[in-house]
């Protein structure tokens, strides 16, 4: 290969165009900071120079810089390198590295200083993006070398952990003193490939923090490397959220499969879920059968699952009909949710009780309810037979010893004893016979009102003869119920006999005997006033419990009784308020919910005494 | 009844029923004694204390007031307090359960339950009378 051989006239070219040919900018300053003389590249930076000191034109400064290293130069002679920052042609921020050669001349002195300039304000940008990257990024970052020691870290660990450069990781960030059995960088140190893992490191208080960790190699152009780089992001909230989300999981679960009431949810779309063993239960499911739509529609009421789905918030249902899969009815108590996310419904939800016990139950109280009452009766009858028995013997005593003595008075007097108590006996027996007979309360849909006005009908001739005001009066709406007609009208003719009684015996003028029907959250309430003589403490204690009458030979003293026992076999109660001289008030409550059966009640009605 | 008695003992006796009051009136005087008779428990401590009577025959179940009120009436009332009283009643409650209501007062000096023996009668209205001579 020849080689050409460079001309001296190439050579001239060269030392007199190599100056402005020259890419980066050079700048000649003397002792006063005077520009003397640039190249174009220069003027291509920083504008035309003449008549300008170095600091006017590369920093835009009136007077000189503080700390002048071009000074130095001017001083010791020695060549200097300095990363600037200064401005551009345009004004626009510039950093530089500034190279300052003294010129020296044949006595040794520096008459001028060559300025070198270097535009680095790119690389000094993508430099400090990649720092505030590196400091930044919400995770933790460090180079570790072969031996496991930290080379280099980003700010967030050295806020954490201080300074932990050419320290040993595992010393570091678990408190080790030996290298960890299970370790991500030494897998990416021993085949180049990048690495995922779990750590536990530890924080300066003590905490064990949870990180995923990912080791990389930080290759060199030729692929080879000396570092891996290690990135952990802390997950130890999201794991103890995923630990809350699994124990929130876990325990509605549990609660779902052991709850007593049933439980089932269906998700938008209508498939059903979830159906809970106490639901499978109740309805009569099958361990692993799945219940459709139509399915569950089926055994709930009605127009239910519409009802439920139709509105945000919950449907509660306190007692109803609901059916098992074979069709049979279950008393329950349903409560239906709607379920509704952020945007929008994500199915409903259902708990349904099975008050078929509770029914029971109830059913059995009143029963027992009733069979007290009975007690009651017999105890007063008991009491009111010992009384004519007496007086009986009264009788044939009179009779006896009148006939013995030829006492005509006596005999008479004995006789009419006699009549008068037989007459008495067969008028308890009548009474009697009514209350024991053990007819089955017979309920039926009726207006509860109209048996007031019925009752307030059949007296109104004699309140009328007697001057005593009787009125019937229904106060708000009271919807129809399960009542057995002729047995609520038997209490309520007693009641209001025994009031229209009550006002006779009172020494008042102007009585007046009041029927009230009306509704009270869901109770029926039937209550009977007068301003008749009234009753003192003796006679209230008395005139539910015992064969009591305070009319002589006129009453039976089942009146009450009678009364009590078709209130109780309604699930009601009767209280009374009364005061002597002022009036009674009897009360008649009967709660919807107690009320029997509409159809033919089959209550075990069989005791009769 | 050959009773010898220097004057006729006085019985009052408390009872609703006219019939029984019939009754027991009959038999106390065909014995010998005087009676008077009270239709109910207020009535019945009016005539105590106006009749001063040797012994009180009282009834327990009474309109208007019972005879355990009455009782303790008697019981209270300094010059009524010791007469004694035959409780006479048709109640089923045991002779027990009427003490329960005594609330600390003396107890009866006999309880007796219709229908009444009259012999019975007799015998324990003698006997009280007896010893308190």
């Amino acid at each position: 290969m020849t080689q050409t051989s460079i001309s001296t006239g190439h050579k001239k070219w060269i030392n007199e165009r190599l100056f402005d040919a020259i890419p980066l900018g050079i700048a000649v300053i003397d002792p006063e900071y005077n520009l003397v003389y640039a190249n174009s590249a220069f003027e291509d930076l920083f504008g035309s120079w003449q008549h300008h000191k170095c600091y006017n034109l590369y920093k835009g400064r009136k007077d000189m810089c503080s700390y002048c290293e071009s000074t130095m130069t001017f001083t010791d002679g020695t060549p200097r390198v300095n990363e600037e920052v200064g401005y551009d042609k345009n004004g626009r921020h510039i950093r530089y590295l500034q190279h300052a050669t003294p010129v020296v001349d044949e006595d040794g002195n520096h008459p001028f200083i060559i300025h070198i300039f270097t535009n680095i304000t790119e690389a000094a940008q993508i430099r400090d993006e990649y720092q505030l990257l590196l400091d930044q990024v919400p995770c933790n970052i460090l180079l570790i070398d072969k031996n496991f020691r930290i080379v280099k870290a980003n700010k967030r660990v050295r806020d954490w952990l201080g300074d932990v450069e050419d320290r040993y990781c595992f010393e570091t960030l678990k408190g080790l003193k030996h290298k960890c059995t299970e370790c991500t960088a030494r897998q990416t140190f021993t085949d180049g490939q990048m690495h995922t893992g779990y750590h536990t490191w530890r924080s300066k208080e003590g905490r064990t923090l949870h990180f995923h960790v990912i080791t990389v190699p930080l290759k060199q152009p030729n692929g080879g490397f000396d570092l891996v780089m290690e990135m952990a992001v802390d997950v130890t909230q999201t794991l103890k959220l995923e630990d809350g989300l699994k124990f929130a999981h876990t325990f509605l679960e549990t609660m779902i499969a052991t709850s007593m009431d049933g439980i089932f949810a269906v998700n938008e779309r209508g498939k059903v879920t979830i159906f809970n063993p106490a639901a499978r239960k109740l309805f009569n499911i099958m361990g692993n059968q799945v219940v459709s739509r139509e399915e569950l529609a089926a055994m709930l009421p009605k127009g239910f699952l519409a009802q439920v789905s139709g509105k945000p918030g919950h449907v509660y249902l306190p007692e109803i009909q609901a059916k098992t899969i074979n069709g049979q009815t279950v008393p329950v108590r349903l409560f239906g949710n709607k379920l509704m996310a952020d945007d929008g419904a994500i199915g409903m939800a259902f708990s349904v009780q099975d008050l078929s016990k509770i029914k029971q139950l109830e059913k059995e109280k009143l029963e027992a309810e009733r069979l007290a009452a009975v007690g009651h009766t017999v105890a007063g009858l008991s009491h009111g037979i010992k009384n004519l028995i007496t007086a009986l013997e009264g009788g044939m005593y009179m009779l006896n010893s009148g006939l013995s003595k030829g006492n005509i008075e006596r005999i008479q007097q004995g006789m009419e004893m006699l009549a008068r108590n037989i007459e008495r006996i067969a008028m308890f027996v009548k009474a009697f016979l009514s209350f024991s007979k053990g007819r089955q309360i017979q309920a039926k849909s009726c207006d509860p009102a109209a048996i007031a006005e019925e009752v307030v009908y059949l007296y109104a001739v004699k309140a009328d003869e007697l001057g005593i005001a009787l009125k019937s009066e229904k106060l708000g709406n009271v919807n129809p119920a399960p009542i057995d007609y002729e047995s609520m009208l038997e209490c309520l003719t007693n009641l209001v006999g025994n009031a229209i009684d009550a006002c006779q015996v009172s020494d008042e003028d102007g009585c007046h005997v009041t029927v009230r029907t009306f509704e009270e959250n869901d109770t029926i309430i039937y209550e009977v006033t007068d301003n008749g003589c009234g009753m003192d403490y003796e006679i209230k204690r008395k005139v539910f419990t015992t064969f009591f009458t305070t009319k002589g030979l006129g009453g039976s003293g089942l009146g009450l009784l009678m009364t009590k026992k078709i209130v109780q076999e309604h699930g009601g109660r009767i209280d009374l308020e009364s005061e002597p001289g002022k009036g009674t008030t009897f009360r008649i409550s009967l709660p919807r919910r107690r009320l029997p059966n509409e159809i033919k009640a089959a209550q075990g009605e069989n005791i009769s005494v | 009844m050959n009773l010898v008695m220097s004057a006729a003992k006085k019985i009052l006796i408390v009872d609703d029923e006219q019939d029984i009051l019939a009754y027991f009136e009959a038999i106390f005087q065909d014995s010998g004694y005087d009676t008077v008779v009270a239709r109910d428990g207020s009535e019945g401590l009016e005539l105590a204390k106006s009749e001063k009577p040797d012994l009180i025959a009282l009834d327990i179940t009474m309109p208007g007031q019972s005879g355990m009120k009455t009782y303790r009436q008697y019981k209270r009332h300094p010059a009524l307090k010791d007469i004694p009283v035959i409780i006479i009643t048709a109640i089923n409650d045991s002779f027990k359960s009427l003490l329960d209501e005594l609330n600390g007062f003396s107890t009866p000096e006999a309880f007796l339950n219709k229908p009444v023996d009259p012999q019975e009668l007799l015998k324990v209205v003698a006997g009280i009378l007896a010893d308190k001579i």
